[in-house]
């Protein structure tokens, strides 16, 4: 097992509804499993808040996805992925990790919002870390609706500028 | 011996040097229960677990009056949702670990509907 750590240095959301596809640079990242019956578990996520002049309720949702993301996935800018370990060795089939898709863009599905990481972007924090393996989200296989897993803005509030990171492990 | 609360993971909402939300943007950003604690030069640590069933984030509030979810054939707590399907299928259980054991089943089998 390796656990990894995907960042994003600084972005602004974009509000999307449930239901409806992303478009470049809108979410926070995508993680897609690397294999079809690959597992993996999610131990944290971190949000802060960068805004710089004014209140910004940022309505953010880690949720799964009802239509998953196709063709090549890649970052934006500012969009890191690595191991926290740097002897972790390479899986067979890594997790997909970004923001932007080639082809189809994923979709949040309604009936699975994990966590609400809501937080004022000006001056606001988020943090949330599972206690054991068991209380992590996982991600199972990579098809829809527990095969991707979502970090991005909800309708609502007016999104600003944050930063974070995501701690996964894949087994 | 085991304890539920031994489950519980950490969450912090950090607003002290911010605005932080109204009640309004609170009750837009579904966190009305806590509304209390993520206003403006706040901070709220808070327990949480997940939802036995489906996973999802149960913050353990300590100002709830009713009582928690719980399903007694997983002995894990779960989310007022699927407390509703649990109560209304006279006593359904279907964890999420189960979830996975019946996909990595079906996959070992050949038989997923949806294979990569």
């Amino acid at each position: 097992m390796a656990r990894r750590i995907s960042a994003q240095t600084t972005f602004t959301p974009t509000a999307v509804a449930d239901t409806t596809a992303f478009t470049a640079g809108q979410a926070m990242g995508f993680w897609k499993g690397g294999s079809g019956t690959q597992l993996t578990r999610f131990w944290e996520i971190s949000i802060s808040g960068q805004a710089a002049s004014s209140s910004s309720p940022t309505f953010m949702l880690f949720s799964r996805d009802s239509t998953v993301g196709t063709g090549t996935q890649s970052q934006q800018t500012g969009g890191t992925d690595t191991a926290l370990d740097p002897a972790t060795a390479a899986l067979a089939a890594v997790v997909g990790v970004g923001s932007n898709w080639a082809t189809t863009f994923p979709q949040r599905d309604t009936a699975n919002h994990l966590a609400n990481c809501s937080l004022n972007a000006f001056g606001g924090v988020y943090f949330w870390r599972a206690n054991r393996a068991e209380e992590c989200f996982l991600m199972l296989g990579n098809t829809a609706s527990n095969g991707e897993c979502s970090l991005s803005a909800f309708t609502g509030g007016t999104p600003g500028a944050i930063g974070g990171h995501t701690i996964y492990e894949t087994q | 011996m085991f304890s539920k609360r031994d489950l519980e993971g950490y969450l912090e909402i950090d607003h002290r040097e911010s605005p932080g939300f109204t009640s309004e943007e609170a009750n837009a950003a579904g966190l009305r229960r806590v509304a209390t604690d993520v206003g403006k030069g706040t901070r709220a640590q808070i327990p949480v677990v997940n939802c036995s069933h489906c996973q999802m984030h149960i913050i353990m509030n300590p100002l709830r009056t009713r009582d928690r979810a719980y399903c007694p054939k997983c002995d894990r707590y779960i989310c007022d949702r699927c407390e509703m399907v649990r109560v209304a299928s006279g006593g359904l259980c279907k964890p999420f670990t189960q979830v996975v054991d019946e996909f990595m089943e079906a996959a070992a089998k050949g038989m997923l509907k949806h294979g990569a």
